[in-house]
């Protein structure tokens, strides 16, 4: 938690680069307030004159508050960052939830099915296409989407969590209104993720398949399926929960993107016009939410494989 | 190297007279030019089993031909459709596909296929040279978690883990936003996050190989730790290096994308737009809502293109030069 607000820091207050610079346009010193006068005013303000050691104990006293600052050029400025932050969080909650509930689904089920059938042409099938999905950039892939499947043949909604008039709606027709709206987006998520799951499902079930125990399971006469769920599985998953530690981080890249193109007011869109305006405070405290995000995620992952790890369990 | 120049100088000094000198200097020199030779044939001979190896591969073969294109256009890019458009002609802007312009052309009056035919040159060459500093760092960092160990190789560690979980995207976005967009910040940022996984895979091959015997009797003779890491342990992580280094374009390239998508792609005098910059002036311009897809999808497939090649490449490397690690297809 200490490195990743030290590094953030560090990002923002030490590296080359003036941040009076783009609030004040280039050589304005000829405006009525006079340019240098406002520099140097903005300058006391931010505590730029101020030492760097006095500058990093000031962020941390700030950080400890919850006070990440106020906004720059966002909303014409003066916005406190985490006021900014913070309805957004739920939004881009749902989508990464949503999200990822579905990838990890399908990537279960195609890696269970390539796994078992390794090397026939089903499997180069689920491979590859994962392969390539992976490879593609969300932003380009989402909007393909858009393009297909809400302008070509309008079935989908392009843009947006909710409809016009929703307000209307009774609470069951809101959330299925919603669920609607978050497909296209969900199932970009999964094109351009899955193969996390199903490819190192696929992988580590090579690695069980195998074991003697498997043949163990055959020769007691279980059928393919108890087989699976059984003996092959349990011992197979573990590998997948472990390589959800670095899919987090690529959750969060992929929601910014996906939140953008789809005009979902979360967190990612927030990224995109501070990084479109340039204002430092705002994107330093989204990098540090979501690296926080990411950090409580692993912690959730670490505690799930103490609960999936049938050994540990028994304990 | 020390012994063989050594070697030399005790032949020189022996044979006293100079025409001797000379006929030892020549037969010397004829002595290392067959050397010379006969490893160059050696090394021709291991590199054409090694790519004969890599062509069995499906897989790498395949990519080996996607890159192989890919880098043909780029380099032909003058020849296949002559010179980079520099001038702005925003009458003919947003043109829908024509003969002239089989793409349509840009919210600039370009040609769009022009454009992307360049802009394989950026994406490529940032791809290539963001993979080689990532290298250099993540082999160092690697080479010395895994060969001094202890409290080197747990702040190391640490250091790696905490890079490699990141949200690569923002922190990618915030460098440089801040640094600004020059060829080298892209650069820069593309490689600090792409060393992490290097680091962790050199590491953890360099603690198998320092427990080998040979480390041992090369201590023994006297050698020292920067020797040792050199002329012993870096040749045997090297074949893991280059297969990394492979992969590593292929995510480089990848992450450019997005970094040029969000606006931050390569600015300044003699730029040439990459196509993660192609497809955002695409989307900013609403290319798709005028129905003008050919405009933004070719980036977006050579971009999937390339870096589906070089992921395919880097692993078909990393079964051939490391059959340990063979994945079992």
């Amino acid at each position: 938690m200490w490195l990743i607000a030290s590094l953030n820091f560090f990002i923002v207050q030490v590296l080359p680069g003036d941040p009076t610079r783009v609030l004040l346009p280039r050589g304005s010193s000829n405006v009525t307030q006079g340019g240098s006068d406002l520099r140097a005013q903005l300058i006391r303000q931010w505590g730029l004159d101020q030492p760097i050691t006095t500058r990093y104990v000031v962020y941390f006293a700030n950080l400890a508050q919850g006070n990440l600052g106020t906004t720059i050029t966002y909303q014409k400025g003066g916005f406190p960052v985490a006021g900014v932050i913070a309805p957004r969080l739920s939004t881009t909650l749902v989508l990464v939830g949503l999200a990822t509930a579905a990838t990890m689904w399908l990537g279960i089920v195609l890696g269970r099915i390539s796994g078992w059938r390794r090397g026939r042409r089903v499997d180069v099938a689920i491979t590859m296409g994962t392969l390539v999905g992976y490879s593609m950039p969300s932003f380009w892939v989402s909007l393909m989407l858009i393009f297909a499947l809400a302008y070509i043949v309008p079935i989908f909604p392009a843009y947006g969590v909710q409809s016009r008039d929703a307000a209307t709606f009774d609470p069951l027709t809101r959330v299925l209104d919603q669920l609607y709206h978050y497909f296209l987006p969900v199932l970009t998520f999964v094109i351009t993720n899955v193969a996390w799951f199903s490819l190192t499902l696929r992988n580590s079930l090579t690695d069980t398949l195998p074991e003697d125990y498997m043949l163990t399971a055959m020769a007691k006469g279980l059928t393919q399926k108890q087989q699976l769920r059984k003996h092959a599985m349990p011992n197979a998953r573990l590998p997948v929960l472990t390589a959800s530690a670095l899919y987090f981080g690529w959750v969060v890249s992929g929601a910014i993107v996906i939140e953008e193109v789809f005009n979902i007011p979360g967190l990612g869109q927030l990224t995109w016009d501070a990084t479109r305006v340039r204002d430092f405070p705002l994107l330093s405290g989204v990098f540090l939410v979501a690296t926080l995000g990411v950090v409580v995620a692993n912690a959730v992952a670490d505690v799930l494989y103490l609960y999936l790890d049938p050994r540990v369990r028994e304990a | 190297m020390p012994s063989r120049t050594s070697c030399t100088c005790t032949s020189i000094h022996a044979s006293g007279r100079r025409e001797t000198l000379a006929t030892t200097i020549v037969s010397e020199a004829s002595r290392r030019a067959t050397a010379l030779r006969d490893r160059a044939t050696f090394d021709l001979m291991r590199f054409r089993k090694f790519l004969l190896l890599l062509l069995h591969d499906k897989l790498a073969a395949a990519g080996l031909v996607i890159i192989a294109a890919f880098i043909f256009i780029s380099i032909a890019a003058p020849l296949l459709v002559g010179p980079y458009p520099t001038q702005f002609d925003r009458t003919k802007a947003m043109q829908p596909p024509s003969n002239a312009h089989p793409f349509g052309t840009d919210w600039q009056g370009f040609d769009v296929l022009k454009l992307v035919v360049y802009g394989g040159r950026v994406s490529i060459l940032i791809g290539f040279i963001s993979s080689i500093v990532a290298m250099l760092l993540g082999t160092s960092v690697g080479l010395v978690a895994g060969y001094y160990g202890r409290v080197t190789d747990q702040l190391l560690s640490r250091a790696t883990d905490f890079f490699l979980v990141i949200p690569w995207l923002p922190f990618v976005l915030i460098l440089v936003a801040i640094l600004g967009s020059s060829l080298a910040t892209i650069i820069f940022a593309i490689a600090i996050v792409s060393w992490p996984t290097t680091a962790r895979i050199i590491r953890a091959q360099v603690l198998t190989v320092k427990e080998r015997q040979f480390i041992e009797r090369a201590r023994a003779v006297g050698a020292g730790n920067g020797f040792i890491l050199r002329k012993h342990i870096l040749p045997n992580v090297m074949p893991l290096v280059w297969a990394e280094a492979v992969l590593t374009i292929s995510s480089a390239v990848f992450t450019e994308a997005f970094l040029s998508f969000f606006g931050l792609g390569w600015r300044g005098p003699g730029a040439v737009e990459s196509w993660g910059q192609i497809a955002n002036e695409a989307y900013v311009n609403s290319a798709l809502l005028r129905g003008l897809w050919l405009y933004f999808a070719p980036p977006g497939i050579f971009i999937t293109l390339v870096v589906l090649g070089f992921a395919m490449l880097g692993y078909g490397l990393e079964e051939v030069l490391n059959p340990a690690l063979k994945r079992r297809v």
